[in-house]
């Protein structure tokens, strides 16, 4: 890299280590975390707020059920429009995926080098 | 630079833009923290619980209010706003362009539908100022939060509501039904942080929606997306954050047929939903795509912030070449 003649050289780390660095660090946070709990972390054992009538969680007195039936339909009718929505906002995840695939197919592909008067970034060179 | 693309928001749309975002992420975050408390219950938490949480959401809602008004006004009293109106009306094209992005993705049409071209490329006449899903955001976006805003402001004084429906579950029915309503937004906002973070040409970020259009040149576009180098990191974190969005997606969709709403389920069975650890997993990684739009959406400004200051730098010195040094290209 020519730009970076002038500046100075640093001793730096190698990527393996710093990948090992990462994972000893996560082991040692997920480790303590479990020894913490009395080796006993479930996955929503952690802080829990009671989240039943019975362990006093939020809104407990509001418990009875629902007895409107149009406000019942109302929230029949979200519920399909959430799946049918979810549906469809999943085929365009994959749509455009897949598109996105394709155009970085049709791109200069990392490291290969243009002979072209075109910069590194796809810019034009000035 | 010509990753910028054309620019397409004017600086206040970027700035509103970007607020709206922040306010949205902050909705989503206190209210699927209660909607979802069986799979987010550290997020409830780590905002200081129930009370803590509804509190933000309201001041959240309240923004979102302010800014919807703003917006509102705005488009109907100038005429730059009027002039809009025209551009998100959904045409033929949009249709066309739908079903060639399917074709595109099958391999089965050779480039994008001009409606559908995040990239403008050459001429920016021959491409809209909204794609077909960008239109597409406009439209459901705009139901969902006028929507979501009046129902969140009918269970803003539940007992306010119990006078009209005479039941206290009657006015939780209608807080189940608005974190239902956010749920069509949250699977949209997800879909948004991929299509425009995720884009080969632009990852990590489209910054045309953080770059006013007035501080980009219309010249820097021109040729194609095969002049663009593809970042080294693209397949890795696409395929990394697809993986994440689809799994987000489906399983806040599949949370909201379960999770109606505690503490009132439809019918008097009560558990507070079902604890799965998939669907624990798998709401959790939706958060953390919105968590990624929200770095994004900082990121994105950041980039304006250095492209104003290296823009400025650039045209005030229009001569400091002359004296035999060259001028800086814009190659970060």
């Amino acid at each position: 890299m020519s730009y970076q003649d002038d500046l100075p050289e640093t001793k730096g780390y190698s990527k393996v280590s710093v990948v090992i660095s990462a994972v000893a660090g996560l082991a040692l946070a997920v480790v303590s975390v479990w020894w913490a709990a009395g080796t006993a972390v479930f996955y929503e054992g952690l802080f829990r707020v009671s989240p039943t009538v019975a362990g006093g969680g939020i809104g407990t007195d509001w418990v009875v059920g629902n007895t409107v039936p149009w406000l019942d339909f109302l929230v029949a009718i979200i519920h399909a429009a959430d799946v049918l929505m979810g549906l469809f906002i999943l085929l365009m995840v994959f749509i455009h995926w897949a598109a996105f695939r394709r155009l970085a197919g049709q791109m200069q592909q990392p490291g290969e080098r243009s002979t072209e008067a075109v910069a590194t970034d796809g810019g034009e060179t000035e | 630079m010509t990753s910028l693309d054309h620019g397409k928001f004017t600086r206040v749309t970027t700035t509103f833009h970007s607020l709206l975002g922040l306010d949205v992420f902050l909705l989503f975050f206190t209210g699927y923290s209660l909607t979802f408390n069986d799979e987010l219950w550290w997020m409830l938490s780590l905002m200081g619980g129930p009370q803590s949480v509804t509190a933000l959401h309201r001041a959240a809602g309240f923004g979102l209010i302010a800014l919807i008004g703003f917006w509102a006004t705005l488009m109907i009293t100038t005429d730059t706003g009027r002039s809009n109106f025209r551009e998100i009306i959904p045409t033929g094209d949009d249709v066309k362009a739908f079903i060639q992005d399917v074709q595109f993705a099958l391999g089965n049409a050779d480039e994008r539908h001009p409606n559908a071209k995040q990239f403008a490329g050459g001429d920016p006449d021959e491409i809209p100022l909204l794609s077909y899903i960008g239109k597409g955001v406009v439209f459901i976006f705009a139901a969902e939060l006028f929507l979501l805003t009046i129902s969140g402001l009918l269970i803003w004084s539940k007992t306010g509501l119990m006078q009209y429906f005479g039941t206290k579950t009657a006015a939780m029915g209608f807080v189940v039904f608005h974190g239902l309503l956010g749920v069509i937004m949250l699977m949209g906002v997800m879909l948004h942080i991929f299509e425009h973070g995720l884009h080969p040409a632009f990852y990590p970020v489209e910054p045309k929606a953080y770059i006013p259009r007035e501080l980009i040149p219309e010249t820097h576009a021109d040729g194609g997306i095969e002049d663009l180098t593809l970042s080294p990191s693209w397949s890795t974190v696409t395929a990394i954050m697809g993986i994440l969005t689809v799994v987000g997606i489906t399983s806040v969709m599949i949370g909201s047929v379960f999770d109606e709403g505690y503490p009132v389920p439809r019918e008097i069975s009560i558990g507070g939903g079902p604890e799965s650890l998939l669907l624990t997993i798998g709401i959790n990684a939706g958060m953390f795509v919105l968590f990624v739009g929200l770095v994004l959406s900082m990121y994105g400004n950041l980039l304006r912030v250095r492209w104003e200051r290296q823009l400025e730098e650039e045209r005030s010195q229009p001569t400091a070449a002359a004296d035999g040094g060259h001028p800086e290209s814009d190659d970060d």
